[in-house]
């Protein structure tokens, strides 16, 4: 695909990267020459510098030519306007967008081809918000994404000694949960990924990764974690645009929530804007005040300020203080790798939730959802199965005889509206969106080749 | 080019394929300025069809996979509300293109064909029997090599 990048930021660069070496012809454009140079050698990229919006620039890019744009700059309105001027001059068919100022996302009636015509949104602080939401429902979880619009999920917890499951069988499940269907989808042991049968022991600190129906999730955790009743009590740090956002969701849900914002104007104004959360004015970094606000009873600290520094720093030291679960919001790329075995539960990256559901736009067959998972090495794929036993290489056949390539697993198939697990014998039929989780992510292509409909499908 | 091929006028494609939509000679530089041409030549002298929503429907379609059938063919293609019977138009490009084809070769004979979106077994035949069509060499050769689009037009009548 000939894809076009606006902005070469984190975001931009990082799926110029993942872009370029999945076999496309990608042009990046920026207005700093500084950001670009070097880039062209280093990757196999084309660079333009100049305005992302202007029409001369697009052109010089190769809009004409271009299957989608990606338009990821800094600001919303160039970004904006970048999609309008590639839709009118060019007929660009696919225009995606970051969009972060709330002010537009709560007129999604204005993103259309008659008006602003993106046809995807991406805002990294919604998807972030979301994440969190989903990781503070399931208490021990490390990650939960959604497939099939919320009705399957995968989850990630680390294996708790003493828990139902360790030291067993992941086919024992069956026997512990009759009446639940699951699978065990991956086990990453001591950093090294593990795709798991029926007889694989399940041992003490795995991170185990599994698939289930959304109403089944919290009876599969309990399996794997400690039984404990989890707390109510959530400290946010920062009332920036995802704090706020989060403290307005909680406020529908029975938690108990305090919001921490160093800036007094703003803790002003978000808690004019906030019933039942009691909004503290503090810095975040102060023991006394954690202390003070009960850290040690709280089910889940959350460090959402835009200093990454401090975030992580006052996420350790709730740990510390006795907070059950931390997260910190890591921006930068090297950070989120360090934090991965630090004593922080989990590091919240805009950056991968972003690049995650951009990549579900530019895969090639029909890949309705993509989450990028364990730093981006392994990814999760929801892609909907067309066609017949004469064009599709997976419809009319049983899971056991799709050629899925080493490491790849199906883990869940939503069909109309019922949520079937995996077992072999499950026979793959058209329309069926099927969950696969995929260890290592250089094997994408062959399952995008997999999900492929063959040149004669009507 | 042989003869029976030229002057046989009964093919499966008679009726379906107007002579305002061959077109030889096309320049394109890009598989979307390709399809870009195909839904314009789709939608030559129609009132009811929209360029840009058949534009749409050929990318959409384009995103499950290829339509490229190897040997230098393509048959992007389409299901679309609105029309009774099959269009189809088909272009020869200047010089080939990458199509993301089965085989990886470039492409260079394009037959475009929309079909109605509650299409019945004769029309969703169409696209199988061009495929098969196509799977002769010495079609194929006199396909490519056509001097002007009436006779392209007549090789595809004569398609058997």
């Amino acid at each position: 695909m000939k894809i076009i990048i606006l902005g070469a930021g984190q975001v931009g660069l990082s799926m110029a990267e993942i872009l370029s070496r999945e076999n496309n012809d990608i042009t990046l454009v920026d207005s700093n020459q500084t950001e670009l140079s070097g880039l062209q050698d280093r990757l196999d990229i084309r660079t333009v510098h100049g305005s992302a919006s202007y029409p001369e620039i697009l052109e010089q890019a190769g809009m004409e030519d271009a299957d989608l744009v990606l338009a990821v700059t800094d600001k919303d309105e160039v970004n904006m306007t970048a999609c309008q001027i590639a839709w009118t001059l060019f007929k660009t068919p696919k225009k995606i967008a970051r969009i972060r100022a709330q002010e537009y996302l709560t007129h999604p009636e204005i993103f259309c081809n008659e008006a602003v015509p993106v046809d995807v949104i991406i805002s990294p602080e919604a998807l972030v918000t979301e994440q969190v939401l989903r990781l503070i429902e399931y208490p021990g979880a490390l990650q939960v994404v959604d497939f099939a619009g919320g009705k399957i999920q995968l989850v990630a917890v680390k294996a708790y000694s003493g828990s139902p499951m360790v030291n067993h069988r992941v086919r024992e499940l069956r026997e512990h949960l009759p009446d639940t269907d699951a699978r065990v989808a991956a086990i990453y042991r001591k950093e090294s990924a593990i795709i798991p049968t029926g007889d694989t022991v399940i041992e003490s600190g795995d991170e185990v990764f599994f698939v289930a129906a959304h109403a089944d999730i919290p009876k599969v955790m309990q399996e794997l974690l400690s039984v404990s009743k989890p707390g109510r009590k959530i400290i946010l740090a920062g009332a920036g645009n995802i704090g706020f956002r989060l403290a307005q969701t909680l406020e529908k849900y029975n938690y108990q929530t305090k919001l921490i914002e160093l800036n007094k104007n703003r803790a002003q104004y978000v808690s004019e804007r906030l019933e039942n959360t009691v909004v503290l004015s503090g810095n975040v970094a102060d023991e006394e005040l954690l202390i003070q606000e009960n850290i040690e009873n709280t089910e889940v600290y959350c460090a959402l300020t835009n200093d990454d520094e401090a975030n992580i720093l006052s996420a350790m030291l709730a740990k510390q203080l006795g907070a059950n679960r931390v997260m910190s919001l890591v921006n930068r790329p090297a950070y989120v790798d360090l934090m991965q075995s630090s004593v922080l539960d989990v590091a919240l990256s805009p950056r991968l939730a972003t690049i995650g559901s951009l990549l579900a736009h530019v895969r090639r067959g029909d890949v309705v959802a993509v989450h990028s998972l364990r730093r981006g090495a392994a990814e999760a794929i929801e892609a909907i199965a067309h066609g017949d036993p004469e064009n599709s290489r997976v419809v009319g056949k049983r899971i056991d005889q799709i050629d899925l390539p080493q490491g790849a697993s199906i883990g869940a198939i939503l069909r109309g509206n019922d949520v079937l697990i995996a077992h072999d014998n499950i026979v793959i039929e058209a329309k069926d969106h099927v969950i696969i989780f995929v260890v290592d992510k250089t094997h994408i292509p062959k399952i995008e080749r997999l999900f492929q409909v063959a040149a004669t499908f009507i | 080019m042989s003869d029976d091929i030229q002057h046989n006028a009964t093919g499966f494609l008679s009726g379906f394929i107007a002579r305002e939509r061959i077109d030889v000679d096309v320049e394109v530089s890009s598989k979307k300025r390709l399809l870009e041409e195909v839904a314009d030549l789709l939608t030559v002298h129609t009132d009811n069809l929209n360029r840009d929503t058949v534009f749409q429907i050929l990318n959409e379609r384009e995103r499950l996979g290829s339509t490229g059938i190897g040997s230098g063919i393509a048959i992007p293609h389409g299901r679309i509300e609105g029309i009774e019977q099959p269009i189809i138009c088909a272009m020869r490009l200047s010089e080939s293109l990458n199509f993301d084809s089965i085989d990886d070769k470039p492409v260079v004979l394009v037959i475009g064909l929309l079909v109605p979106a509650d299409a019945d077994q004769t029309h969703l035949k169409i696209l199988a029997r061009l495929a098969g069509a196509f799977r002769d060499d010495e079609i194929l050769a006199t396909l490519k090599t056509c001097k002007d689009s009436s006779q392209l037009l007549d090789v595809l009548h004569g398609l058997q």
